[in-house]
C-alpha cells in the first residue's frame, strides 16, 4: 500500500491537473461561474431554515442554548458547506472511473488517483464556499475558539476526506461491474443528509425519549455525524463530540479508507477488462 | 541480442464470460453467492505469451481480428493487468492506443494539448517549446486552436492527438492501427515522424493490417493465432504464414459454402 501510496504522490501534479479541468469545465459555460458555488448552499439554507428554523422551531436544539452566538441559522450554514462537499463527492464517486474510462484505457498512471481528484476537485469546491460563511460569520455574530480552529476544524477536515477518500474508491470501483451502485447512492445521499445531523442538531435525537437507546447507539456510530458535530463544534464549542463519537468517527473513517482501497486493488484486474 | 526493453513471460489474460458481466443486483439476489445456472466457461483471449524486445528494435503484431492484438498491446502498455505471467518494461511507454484518449471535449485544443501532456508526463517548459510544432504537425489553424474540442472535426482531433503524441520523448511507442487515419498528405508525415523516432533507438511496436506499414517499418514479426504466439520471426516469414492462413481459411469457406449448397438443393 506504502508504495501505491507514493506512486499517486509522484502523480499529484496529474491530480492537480484533473481538479483544474474539472473546475474550468465545470465554470467555462455558465454566465455567473463561481457564484454557483455559492448561490447552491444559499438557496438550499434559505429553504432549511424557512422550514427548520421558522416553521418547526429547530432553534430550541442549537447547542449551547437560545443565547448561542450565530443562532440556528449559522448552524445550518456551517453543516451545509462541508455536507455539500461530501454529498457532491458522493454523488460523483460511482462514475470516477467510468468518465475517465478513455484515459484509463490508453494512459498507465495509478488508477487510485481518480477517485481521489474527485475528492480533491469537491474540497475545493468546499474552499470557495468558505467567503459565503465567513460573511454569515460576521453578520450572524460567530464566534470561535482556539480549540475551534486548531483542533475541530483541521481534524473534521482530514477525517472527512479520508471518510469520502474511502467511499469514493469503494463506490468507483463496484460500479463498473455492477451499475446499480448509482441508484443506491442518491438514496442514501438523501438519508445520511437526516442521518448526520447537519441540520437537526444531533442533541434532539440523542437526548430525545421517543428513540429507543438502540437507535440511538446506531446514530452515534455513524462516522459522518461526529464529523459533522466537529464542523459546528467551530463555532459553536457546546457541540463537540464526545469520546464515544469521536473514535467512532475517527475508526469508521480509517477503516471505510481500509475497505475502499482493498476493494478497490481487488477489483482492479476486472475493472480494467470492463472499461 | 542488446538488453530487451520489454519482456514478456507467459502473458495470459481471461475475461469471464456471461459472469459478472453486467450482472445486476436482482440478479444477485436471485441466485444468491453462487453462480448463476447460465454461467460460461473463462475465455483466454492470450495465454501462454512469451517474448523478448529489443532496443531499437520494431516488432510488428500480425492475425486475424478478435485474436487478442491489441490486448497484447494494452497490457505492454500497463493499462490492462495480466491474470497470469508478467511483462516487464523497461523504460517509459508512449501509447498510441486511441489518438483523441484524453481530450476533454469541453476544453480548447490547447487546453487539451496542455492537459493531455503533462499526464503522459511532459514538462510545462517542453510543452510551451513545442507547442508550435506541435500545432503545425496537426496542420490546425491558428484560429481554431482556441475552440473548443468539440468543434473540431475527427479528422482534426486524431491529428491534433498524434502530434502530440509524436512529440513524447519516450523511449517505446505502441502503435495501434493509426497509421489507417488522416488523408494521403498527413500519412506521409505520420511516416516520416516514425521513421525519425526509429532512427532514434527507438523501440516501437506496431499493430497493423497494412501490409505495406508493416514490411516498412518492421524487422520482426510477430504472428498471433487463436490467443497464442504461432511464430516469432522476421516480418516477410510472419506475414507469409498469416496469409497462408487466411487463403486456408478462404478456401475451406469456400468448400463449406459449396457443401452446404449441394445439401440445399438435395433437399429441395
Amino acid at each position: 500500500m506504502a508504495s501505491r501510496a507514493l506512486a499517486v504522490w509522484q502523480n499529484r501534479k496529474v491530480v492537480g491537473l484533473l481538479v483544474r479541468r474539472d473546475l474550468k469545465v465545470k465554470y467555462q459555460q455558465s454566465i455567473l461561474g463561481y457564484a454557483w458555488s455559492m448561490l447552491e448552499p444559499l438557496a438550499m439554507a434559505g429553504v432549511y431554515f424557512f422550514v427548520f428554523g421558522l416553521i418547526f422551531n429547530t432553534n430550541r436544539g442549537v447547542p449551547g442554548g437560545d443565547e448561542a452566538p450565530g443562532g440556528y441559522l449559522l448552524f445550518l450554514i456551517s453543516g451545509l458547506l462541508p455536507w455539500l462537499w461530501f454529498s457532491a463527492g458522493f454523488s460523483e464517486a460511482p462514475r470516477a472511473l467510468i468518465t475517465h474510462s478513455k484515459l484509463i484505457t490508453t494512459m498507465k498512471v495509478p488508477r487510485e488517483i481518480f477517485p481521489f481528484s474527485v475528492v480533491a476537485t469537491k474540497f475545493v469546491d468546499y474552499l470557495f464556499t468558505w467567503p459565503v460563511l465567513l460573511v454569515f460569520v460576521f453578520f450572524l455574530g460567530g464566534r470561535t475558539t482556539l480549540e475551534g480552529v486548531f483542533l475541530w476544524l483541521p481534524l473534521a477536515i482530514v477525517v472527512q476526506f479520508a471518510f469520502t477518500l474511502g467511499v469514493t474508491l469503494l463506490l468507483a470501483s463496484i460500479n463498473v461491474l455492477v451499475r446499480d451502485v448509482e441508484r443506491i447512492v442518491r438514496i442514501l445521499n438523501r438519508v445520511l443528509f437526516y442521518a448526520s445531523a447537519i441540520i437537526i442538531p444531533s442533541t434532539l435525537v440523542l437526548e430525545s425519549d421517543t428513540f429507543p437507546e438502540w437507535f440511538k447507539t446506531l446514530y452515534a456510530l455513524n462516522p459522518l455525524l461526529g464529523i459533522f458535530k466537529m464542523h459546528h463544534a467551530v463555532w459553536f464549542p457546546a457541540d463537540a463530540p464526545d469520546a464515544f463519537i469521536l473514535s467512532a468517527t475517527i475508526g469508521g473513517a480509517i477503516l471505510m479508507l481500509i475497505i475502499g482501497y482493498t476493494t478497490f486493488r481487488r477489483l482492479e484486474t476486472s475493472v480494467l477488462k470492463e472499461l | 541480442m542488446a538488453e530487451p526493453v520489454i519482456e514478456a513471460k507467459g502473458l495470459g489474460v481471461k475475461f469471464a464470460m456471461n459472469r459478472r458481466r453486467k450482472r445486476s443486483l436482482r440478479e444477485m439476489f436471485i441466485h444468491g453467492t453462487k453462480r448463476d445456472p447460465n454461467t460460461g466457461t473463462d475465455f483466454w483471449p492470450l495465454r501462454d505469451i512469451s517474448f523478448e524486445v529489443a532496443k531499437g528494435e520494431c516488432v510488428g503484431i500480425v492475425g486475424k481480428n478478435g485474436t487478442g492484438k491489441s490486448t497484447l498491446l494494452k497490457l505492454i502498455a500497463g493499462v490492462l493487468i495480466p491474470d497470469e505471467g508478467e511483462v516487464a518494461v523497461c523504460g517509459k511507454v508512449a501509447p498510441l492506443l486511441e489518438l483523441r484518449a484524453g481530450f476533454n471535449d469541453q476544453l480548447t485544443g490547447r487546453e487539451n494539448v496542455n492537459l493531455v501532456g503533462s499526464l503522459h508526463g511532459m514538462s510545462q517548459q517542453l510543452i510551451d517549446e513545442r507547442f508550435e510544432q506541435i500545432v503545425d504537425f496537426a496542420e490546425i489553424d491558428q484560429k481554431f486552436i482556441d475552440t473548443p474540442v468539440r468543434h473540431y472535426s475527427s479528422g482534426m482531433k486524431v491529428r491534433l492527438g498524434f502530434a502530440l503524441i509524436s512529440q513524447l520523448e519516450h523511449p517505446i511507442m505502441l502503435v495501434d492501427e493509426v497509421l489507417a487515419v488522416g488523408d494521403k498528405s498527413f500519412k506521409r508525415k505520420c511516416y516520416d515522424a516514425i521513421d525519425k523516432m526509429l532512427q532514434n533507438q527507438r523501440t516501437m511496436v506496431l499493430v497493423s493490417h497494412s501490409e505495406t506499414d508493416l514490411k516498412r517499418f518492421c524487422g520482426r514479426g510477430l504472428y498471433i493465432k487463436n490467443g497464442a504466439l504461432a511464430l516469432d520471426s522476421d516480418i516477410e516469414s510472419s506475414l507469409a504464414a498469416y496469409n497462408e492462413d487466411t487463403k486456408a481459411e478462404i478456401e475451406a469457406r469456400k468448400k463449406k459454402k459449396k457443401t452446404d449448397g449441394d445439401g440445399d438443393e438435395k433437399a429441395a
